[in-house]
């Protein structure tokens, strides 16, 4: 197991070059080192009391490697200058700019990802709390057949799939021609969600594509944490003449908030930083943060700028995360 | 050609794939290849790394046994600035990638150039070198044509769709007009769609030095942006918004849109009368390369204007080589009508209307990319 570490970190250590490596190295060594000692060393007590973090050593060799090692080329990326637009190895200067041009030239892709997020996240709770709640109370033994059917799609290639419903939403295409043959389009013009006669390359389809990528993340932990729910709660509830709406008020519901937090993670953290919709479905006045780093990264090589970016992207999702996990509550997670 | 997948269907599909999160590993699969070399060794072998069905299936079988030397011809370039980054890395430590020819679009064959990451062509060893069309020869970024062999030349200009628009268009103007509000596309390629623009305004491109002299077209695609005209900024994939009728009329490659007429005769192309944008697509030796005999051979067999309007029946852009029309009517059959396709051999009056990009300075290239990323909303 010791060599086996050890031949990690060489490997490990190779791949990533520079200051990264070190790092890598550092906290694989620590542990390793630790955990030798203390086995050697230590008494029977201490030993037993280490045994568990032990266990942890291939998750913490995995994320040091993994994680750690990316995370922190990355702030150092981002913190570098770049001599000439070619120059592939940015030096270190605290360029605290790049952050600056991160959060004002993006300012308007951001807010736009974490509002598309947003209100995908909310649709596929509106969507999927319903979905999930018929299967789990009254699909009896199409239960299974029904949860498989929310998946099926998801077996195809994320973008094909975003692909296709530009071409199901095209000016052309069957959802327009239906829309005009009802005379809805004013109706939906109205709503904001056709724009000049069209409905692809508007927010609406951006939102539409996001809200359908991501809806089974949705669906599929509420369902857990419905299904869990012992209908004989509800039954309990009625014999003290509770009605059925406060049935469901006060029981269903507080009993199926967890799928729905863990549901909401799953969707938004994702939803936040894509790229596809916004590509495939999208206008240039929709382009979400996720194009604008790729396009740094990608086309103008920009690397510094790009990871300034992503760091930033990622922080705002963790403090949401936290201020979110902290109202909502996570002891009892499905 | 029938019944094959052809150029344009190929580079929809893998543009979609590109345009993916499948574009990193292909970026870091590129990290780790700069030992290998070209296989086999020695003098007598070549590995020509060139865009995706760029050439017919018979060439390098018939190249390999005249010549003897072992070709590897791949389609894995795909985009300028996507190859750029994939290698970059190595290139910039100064070590060798794997293929010794590559085709980069002029602009980024001058950038390999100004960077000192091409070498010099055995020209003295390419007798055909010769028939090389003289309006492509002496770029102002290889003026002795010593680095660079153009491996296919097209036009940039207009194509529309003509149960769209219900007329026939004609002016760059056209693509800013409020009937087509919400219908224009324009590629995410900067040189085609600022050249037309530029050229609209009257501007002369191969000319123009400074971005100060292009901002006002910048403005003018800014405008359009932020009115709604603009429905899309795309890549190779517009010729399915453009046949699906979601654009109206959009910039276009005439090669792509010679394919889309045949199946749906109401799409059609332009150049407007102000001109259009000429590219051409451009063999470079890469730095470490040490295969100077085969690359000699190599780039001496397709400028046989023979051999080189093998190519032209197939991929059906504009040769860079003289006597390739002649050769098309010799070759009869399929291939004649292609003689007197005036996108493929255009007239004289259509040639003066061309109009190709000068090389930008490195900062100056930065101030175009930055202003046009900052349109394109990405």
């Amino acid at each position: 197991m010791v060599t086996l570490s050890l031949g990690v970190i060489a490997l490990g250590a190779g791949w990533v070059a520079g200051p990264s490596a070190a790092v890598v190295a550092a906290a694989m060594l620590a542990t390793v080192v630790g955990l030798v000692s203390v086995a050697f060393v230590g008494g029977l007590e201490t030993r037993r009391a280490l045994a568990p973090y032990g266990l942890l050593k291939p998750g913490i060799l995995w994320l040091s490697l993994f994680f750690l090692a990316p995370l922190w080329s990355m702030v150092v990326m981002s913190l570098s200058s770049k001599e000439s637009r070619f120059d592939f190895f940015p030096s270190f200067t605290w360029e605290w700019d790049n952050y600056r041009i991160a959060l004002t030239d993006f300012r308007p892709q951001f807010l736009r990802s974490f509002g598309y997020a947003a209100v995908a996240t909310l649709l596929t709770i509106l969507i999927g709390f319903p979905l999930a709640y018929v299967i789990a109370f009254r699909g009896g033994r199409y239960r299974n057949i029904l949860l498989g059917l929310v998946v099926v799609p998801f077996f195809t290639s994320y973008l094909i799939r975003t692909l296709a419903w530009g071409n199901i939403l095209a000016d052309e295409g069957p959802v327009v021609s239906i829309i005009d043959g009802l005379g809805l389009q004013g109706a939906f013009e109205s709503l904001n969600i056709m724009d000049n006669g069209k409905l692809l390359n508007t927010p609406a389809a951006v939102i539409g594509g996001l809200t359908y990528n991501f809806l089974p993340f949705m669906v599929l932990p509420i369902y857990v944490s419905l299904e869990k729910i012992d209908p004989h709660l509800i039954d309990a509830a009625m014999d003290l003449y509770s009605s059925a709406s406060a049935a469901f008020r006060r029981i269903v519901v507080p009993l199926a908030l967890p799928g729905i937090f863990a549901g909401s993670l799953l969707v938004f953290i994702p939803a936040a930083g894509d790229f596809v919709n916004a590509q495939f479905l999208g206008n240039p006045q929709t382009t979400m943060v996720g194009n604008s780093i790729q396009d740094q990264f990608l086309r103008q090589l920009n690397y510094p700028v790009a990871s300034a970016m992503s760091f930033v992207l990622m922080f705002i999702i963790t403090i949401a995360v936290l201020v979110y996990t902290k109202f909502m509550g996570t002891e009892d997670l499905a | 050609m029938a019944g094959k997948l052809n150029r344009r269907q190929f580079l929809i599909r893998s543009g979609m794939a590109g345009a993916g999160a499948l574009s990193l590993p292909a970026l870091l699969a590129a990290c780790g290849g700069d030992e290998g070399g070209s296989g086999g060794g020695g003098g007598n072998s070549l590995f020509f790394e060139n865009w995706p069905l760029y050439i017919d299936e018979e060439t390098v079988k018939v190249f390999q046994e005249a010549s003897g030397v072992s070709l590897k011809y791949t389609e894995a370039y795909n985009d300028n600035n996507e190859y750029f980054a994939k290698v970059q890395p190595s290139l910039s430590k100064g070590d060798k990638i794997d293929p010794d020819v590559i085709a980069p679009t002029f602009w980024m064959a001058a950038r390999y150039v100004q960077l000192g990451w091409a070498q010099k062509l055995p020209v003295d060893k390419i007798p055909n070198i010769a028939n090389l069309r003289d309006d492509l020869k002496g770029q102002p970024w290889d003026k002795d044509q010593e680095y660079n062999l153009p491996w296919q030349t097209g036009v940039a200009g207009i194509a529309y769709n003509m149960k769209t628009t219900g007329r026939e268009l004609k002016s760059v103007e056209d693509l800013f007009a409020p009937e087509f509000k919400g219908k224009i596309g324009l590629l995410t390629e900067m040189r085609d769609t600022m050249g037309l623009v530029l050229m609209g305004l009257g501007k002369n491109i191969s000319k123009l030095s400074t971005f100060d002299e292009a901002a006002e077209a910048f403005d003018k695609v800014e405008k359009a942006k932020n009115d709604g005209q603009i429905r899309a900024f795309t890549g190779n994939d517009y010729v399915d918004d453009l046949s699906a009728g979601n654009f109206a009329a959009c910039v276009a490659w005439s090669g792509d849109v010679l394919q889309l007429t045949k199946d749906n005769p109401d799409v059609r192309f332009v150049i407007p009368e102000e001109g259009g944008t000429n590219w051409f697509d451009t063999m470079i030796w890469v730095k470490g390369s040490e295969n100077s005999d085969a690359v000699a051979k190599w780039m001496d067999y397709v400028y046989d204007p023979v051999n080189a309007a093998k190519i032209t029946a197939y991929v059906q852009y504009m040769s860079p080589v003289k006597g390739v029309q002649d050769e098309l009517v010799k070759m009869g059959g399929e291939a004649a009508p292609l003689a007197e396709d005036p996108l493929l051999f255009p007239d004289e009056a259509t040639v003066a209307r061309l109009q190709s990009w000068g090389a930008l300075s490195e900062e100056e290239e930065a101030k175009f990319d930055e202003a046009f990323a900052a349109i394109t909303g990405a």
